[in-house]
Formats: C-alpha cells, structure tokens, sequence
C-alpha cells in the first residue's frame, strides 16, 4: 500500500480546521458526526479490509461503547472514553479465542450471535440500560460542540496516520498473504492468529471509542445503536470508501453523513441509494471510492516488486539436521504415510519420488505442520516438530514452496524465491519443476546446487526424474505411504521395485 | 414448519451460490408483503395468491442471482456477503419508502375455523401451513433426488468446476437454485405474514433463525437444516412459554456461541478438504 498523499493529507487537516473556523453548530455536529463514523470504520477495515474476515459485532461494540460513556461519564467526566475503550476491547479479546479460529461463514454467524445478544441486553435488562426508551439526560464526558469535534478529529487524524504507516510496509504484505493465501503465510512464519486478535480487539477498541462520542454528541442512548443497522451502515460505509485505504473509512463516513442531508426530503430513500452504491462499488469497483479517487488524480498503484533469489546465498545458521522416525498419517481408513523414516543433513539435496498418490505431498504437509502427524516422530535437532502450528515450524529454520500458486499474479519462481529468502536452514519443494521451460529448469539445477553449497538441506518432491538424478545426493521412492527405496540416485533408479512401481511406468510413456 | 421452508430456500442458494445469502430474510418479508399488497389490489382468495407470490419472488431470486451473486462467483465468499447484505438493505428500505413502516396482516390461507381431531381442536390456519410446508418439502426433496435437473443442481453446489467440466450450464442452475429458494422464501413470507404480521425490518430476524438451523444442522446439508429448522421452532415455542420471548432468543445465541466454540465445524461437521 501507498503512504498517504499530500492530498489526502490536506483534506482529512482542512475539514475540522474549516468546521471549526467557518461552520456554524449544526455543521460542526455533522463533521463531528463523521469524525466518529469514520473512527468505527478505521477499526472496521483493520478486520474486514485488512484480514478479509466479514465481522457483523461491529455496530453492538460501537452501542457498548456508547452505553458504557452514557453510564460511567456522570461520576467520571472524561475519564468515561478510556472506559468506554476498555468495555469494548475487553469482551472482544475474551470472544476473540475461540471465534477467531472459525471460517468464514461461522465466523460471520458468530459475530452476528454476539451482537444479538448485545442487543437483547440493551432492550431487556430494564434497570442498567433503561430498556427500550434507553438512557437521556446524562452528563456528558466531553462539552459538545467545538471540543467534542477536536477531540474526535484529532483522534481520527492519529489513528489515520498510524494506520497509513503500518499498512504500508511488511504489515501490509503479511496482512495480504493471510487473507488471500493463509497456508503460504503459516510457512512463511507468520502467525495468523496473534494478527488476528490483534486487528480485532483494536478495531473493537476503536468501535467502543466511536460509541463513547457517539453518546457525548447526542446526549441520548437506545437499543438502536447496538442493531443491525448501525452495523450495515458502518459496513457499507467503509466498502463504499475503500476497505484497504487509509482514508476509505472517512470517504465513507462522509458520505453516510451528508446523503441524508441531501436527500431529506425522500425520508428512507437514501440508505436505498447508499445500498445501491454499496453493491455498484463491489461489483464494479472493489477498490472503493477513495481507490477511485487516488486513480482519477494519477497516483498509480505501487508495482508490487517480484521477489528474486540472491546471486550469492549467505549460509545459513541453525539446526543441523531433520529427522523423520516412523512418521504414520491416516485419512479415513487409508495409510497416507505408513512409517516413513529418513533424515535429511545440511548440504544434502533429498529427491522425493513415487507414483501419484504415494503420499509425497501429504509428507511435505506433515513434516511443515500443514497437516497433523498420527504417530512417529519429526525432530529438528532435538526440536520435536510433530505438535507445533506452522508459522512456529516456519520460525525454526523450515520453508516451503507450493504445488498450486496461492496468490495472484504470482510465479514458481517468485514461491521460490520467497521461501529460499526466509533464511531457512531447510526447504521443502513440492514440484517446482511443474511446467517449466528447459531454461527453468537449468536455472533451477543451478539454483539447488547454490542452496547445497551455502549449507541449506532440500527436500524436493518432482516427476522430473532426470533433474532429480542430476542434482540430488540421495533419493527417496515411497509407495503407499512406505519407503520402498532409499540411496544414491543411480542406485535407486536400478531397484527393480522402484522400477516396477514408478519409473516402469515413467519409461514406458517416455 | 415456515421455519423450515426459510431454511430450505436459504440452504438451497447457500450450496449454489457457495456463499450466505444475507438477503434471504428480506426475500421472505418481501414475500408477505407481495401477499398483502396482491390481496388488496386483486382480492383474489388466499389459495390462488400462493402460486402468483411463489412466481413473483421466484423472479426476484433471479434477479438477486444476477446482481448480487454471478458477477461474484470468482471473489472470495466475502464479496458476495457484502453484496447481498447490501440487497437485503435494498429490499428492507424499498419497502420502507414503498408500503410504510407498518407491519400488515397478510391474507389467511383458509378460513379461521378449527378441526375437531380425536378431541384437539386444531385451527385450521397452523394445519394448513403444516400441509403446505410438508408438500413443498416433499416436492424439494423430490426434485433433488429423483430429477436430472436435481442432479444436476447438486453437482453444482458440490462442485462448480467439475460441473461446468462435464457440460453443466453452471450460471443457468445457480439462478434456477435462487429462483426455488426465493419461491420458498415468498411462501414462507406468505403464510408467516398471517400469524406475525408482516413489517420491513423482520428480514435479519428471519436470515439469522435460517443461518443458525444451517450451520446446526450441518452446513450445506438439506435435511440437517430442515432439522435444525424444527428444533429451534420447538426450543423457541417451549423456552419462550416457560421464561418469555427475550430469554428464549439469548438462550439461543449463547448455544450458537457454545456450539460454535467447541465445534468449529457446526454440530455435525461439514467435509473439509484442502489442497496444498
């Protein structure tokens, strides 16, 4: 992601400034008002845009927020916003465990749970909440007018520069690889799930701090602001915006504030024309408005640089040895891996072959976390690996490469690249030689040859069984899930069961 | 039973569409509303309105495949979430500006008198949603199971690429799928329109009832979610008559909550495959 421009800049400063210098009240209310739609938006995008997980709790944290200021701000003035954060952040950190693992459609209902019961708390527990006519009358945390607008904008302002220098650099990457390949993130080391409690208990901060100026502008609290259509608002608000870009939220909010002012007259009407938008802008413009607008001004979008292997590889440190004891893996009834035993040294090029369906890849999985061991042992060292989640194998010295390319626009050679670029004292190649060009395949040899002599161990699963020989030290042949053969390349290729399994069939079609 | 006919359609354009359809619920309140403003202008009786709201709201299926749900079929599930969410809202304030925010009475199904069974008196319009809903979810069943065109609709939803490998018009099944599902989804809205009245905002309560029965149920599968259907019709009908509406309803979203925690698969799993 882009940093933010200079036009961006001006305009999240001028509106405030020109609100507090020139509006009268009315349209210092209306740019506070979006000053705290936006600030919910803000926290919105960190879940929805940045990790592409539809939350639907964020209008019922917005309303606890607002409840809670509405509660605590008579005994504790300005101290109530801090309380009102915490009384958001708090039960969503404590949710976030077990809802946070889900997929995409139980995630959704999940959320969607948790704010209906905010919602019934709202209307039914009469003596905290006043019940259906809610709460009025209460001090205010903050004096309204220009102070209650400062201090939303200045806020906003904060968290819109924070956001906009996070995003930008590996936080944005990391976010982009869990949300579009979440398997090759793990691989890469980068743990999926502190991300995600992180992104969710800060956008509930955020969403609880709204709710907490939402209550000191209007003066009044009812079951509304925990329903459904506070949280359609602020989602349509921040799709119609952008839900990556860092201004989307306030584009969104601008416009949620001032349409019905514009459209006053049609009553209803113009949440029908801001859900007609909505829908136009994810068909035809995912970006959002203010992608749009950063297009229209000819800002281009940075070109995302294609990893490259280095010229020279530096040695790499760390574990010495990867051992595989009796390793068993079962689906259903069927025996995937049926004790399959090898180590694998530092400077040592292991070639993996065997039939389709003889459970290499299924190997590759277990030995990197992606799928769990039924028995037997993987050991690092003396690291046993068979328990761990992956982005922790990852982080101990194991990088991997895909059969499928996982994100779009992407290459073998850029899989490649990013896994050997980790550092990682061993790697797991599943069929890098798939579909490649004579060419590929020589910069490939010569590449294997670079990672044995800067001191990486490979483990490399392909059908290309004259590049194997070439460039492997040992082979590996396993059918059914059992190593049937194991030694130098020639050797292997000579066993009269590897012959009659494998390359049998191999030679014939050749 | 209406419970049930929500979940169907709902289940139907969830396997097709491969995403939640959060405008299903509004399909239905659109349903009872296409019954009350039919009832009014033609004054046709009950019996002949259910066929003309079944094709009205099975044409709105078609439109929101069209919108919302074959332009998407290449986007993570994500983008058809937020597309039909925006539907739902597009359907809940058209009927706002349309028809008021009023709730209205939709026309009964039969006369209100009652059946005398074996000593239980039965009202005839609860007997007559159960006949209606039982027929319909036979002839689903039916269509599914027994049918090419079924066959073809479950090939689809079990694999779309697959599908269209071995010839399928895939796009042409997904709209058939959502125009049965929003069929249903307006007779449903029809005869919950009678007993509930019928009011623009009831949308998300009806998605959510769906969305719950499915994912208990077993996600994507029909018969678990007409099951799940009936469960939380009788778990709302028995806690809600011993504790009142609101601890019925928090019982029920905590359970989800409970369930979901300790099952992220739902109460009966779901096949997960992956590919590395």
């Amino acid at each position: 992601m882009r940093p933010l421009g200079a036009f961006w800049l001006a305009a999240l400063l001028a509106l405030p400034i020109f609100a507090l210098a020139v509006l009268p009240p009315f349209g210092q209310r209306m740019v506070t008002l979006v000053g705290i739609y936006a600030l919910m938006g803000l926290g919105y995008q960190l879940v929805f845009g940045q990790l592409g997980a539809l939350n639907l709790a964020q209008g019922a944290l917005f309303g606890v927020g607002a409840y809670t200021a509405a509660l605590a701000a008579p005994m504790l003035g300005a101290l109530a916003l801090p309380v009102a954060i915490l009384a958001a952040a708090i039960p969503a950190a404590v949710v976030a465990g077990p809802i946070l693992r889900l997929q995409s459609h139980y995630f959704a209902l999940a959320t969607l749970a948790l704010a209906s019961i905010v919602n019934l708390v709202a209307v039914h527990a009469e003596s905290l909440t006043g019940g259906a006519n809610g709460i009025s009358g209460f001090v205010s945390s903050l004096p309204r007018g220009p102070v209650l607008l400062a201090m939303v904008w200045i806020c906003l302002i904060a968290g819109v520069l924070i956001y906009a220098q996070l995003f930008r650099g590996r936080l944005g990457d990391e976010a982009r690889l869990l949300r579009e390949a979440p398997l090759m993130a793990a691989t890469l080391g980068i743990d999926g799930g502190r991300w995600r409690l992180a992104g969710f208990v800060v956008g509930a901060a955020l969403a609880g701090l709204a709710g907490a100026f939402s209550a000191a502008i209007s003066g009044v609290v009812s079951p509304d602001v925990t329903g459904f259509s506070v949280m359609v608002l602020c989602l349509t608000s921040v799709v119609i915006g952008g839900s990556r870009h860092p201004m989307g939220a306030v584009v969104g909010a601008l416009l949620a504030v001032c349409l019905p002012e514009m459209l006053r007259d049609f009553q209803d009407a113009w949440l029908l024309v801001y859900a007609v938008a909505t829908l136009a802008i994810v068909r035809w413009a995912p970006g959002g408005l203010a992608e749009w607008i950063d297009r229209l001004s000819g800002a281009r979008s940075p070109v995302p640089h294609k990893p490259v292997v280095p010229e020279r590889l530096l040695p790499a440190t760390g574990a010495q040895r990867l051992v595989l004891d009796n390793v068993v893996k079962r689906f259903g009834g069927v025996d995937a891996l049926a004790g399959v035993s090898f180590a694998v040294g530092r400077g040592e090029i292991v070639g993996l072959i065997g039939p389709n369906g003889s459970g290499k890849t299924t190997l590759l999985n277990v030995i990197g976390g992606l799928d769990h061991v039924d028995g037997g042992a993987i050991t690092l060292d003396d690291t046993h690996l068979e328990h761990l989640p992956p982005h922790v194998i990852a982080r101990k010295g194991l990088g991997r490469t895909f059969q499928t390319l996982m994100l779009e626009g992407d290459t073998r050679s850029a899989d490649l690249a990013r896994a050997v670029s980790t550092g990682a004292a061993f790697l797991l190649l599943d069929e890098p030689a798939a579909g490649a060009t004579d060419r590929e395949r020589g910069q490939l040899t010569s590449l294997l040859r670079r990672l044995r002599d800067a001191g990486r161990g490979v483990v490399i699963v392909d059908h290309d069984i004259e590049l194997l020989t070439r460039v492997c030290d040992r082979l590996v042949c396993l059918d059914r899930g059992k190593v049937i053969a194991i030694g130098g390349p020639a050797e292997v290729r000579a066993d009269p069961r590897v012959r009659a399994s494998f390359l049998g069939l191999v030679e014939a079609a050749a | 039973m209406a419970y049930a006919l929500v979940a169907l359609g709902f289940v139907l354009a969830l396997n097709a569409a491969g995403a939640v359809n959060f405008a299903h619920g509004d399909l239905v309140v659109l349903g009872g509303a296409v019954a009350v403003a039919a009832g009014q202008s033609t004054g046709l009786a009950a019996p002949l309105l259910l066929p003309l709201v079944a094709l009205t709201l099975g044409a709105a299926g078609i439109v929101a495949a069209r919108v919302a749900i074959l332009p998407l079929v290449a986007r993570p599930p994500e983008a058809t979430f937020v597309a039909t969410i925006a539907l739902a809202a597009i359907i809940e304030h058209g009927l706002t500006v349309g028809l008021g925010a009023a709730p209205r009475t939709a026309p009964a199904l039969t006369g209100s008198g009652s059946f005398d069974i074996a000593g239980v008196a039965l009202g005839r319009q609860p007997l007559a949603i159960v006949v209606v809903g039982s027929v319909l979810v036979a002839g689903v069943w039916f269509l599914l199971e027994r049918t090419q065109t079924g066959r073809r609709m479950r090939a689809v939803s079990s694999d779309r690429h697959m599908a269209r490998a071995v010839g399928i018009p895939v796009g042409r099944y997904i709209m058939l799928s959502l125009a049965l599902a929003g069929a249903l989804a307006g007779i449903a809205g029809f005869l919950l329109g009678h007993q509930f009245l019928v009011a623009p905002t009831q949308g998300a309560g009806h998605m959510l009832k769906a969305y719950i029965a499915v994912a208990l149920g077993g996600w994507g599968s029909v018969p678990g979610a007409l099951l799940g259907a009936l469960g939380i019709g009788f778990f709302e009908t028995f806690v809600s008559a011993g504790f009142g509406d609101a601890w019925a309803s928090a019982a029920l979203y905590v359970g989800v909550l409970v369930v979901l925690a300790f099952r992220p698969q739902g109460l009966f799993g779901e096949p997960v495959g992956r590919r590395a």
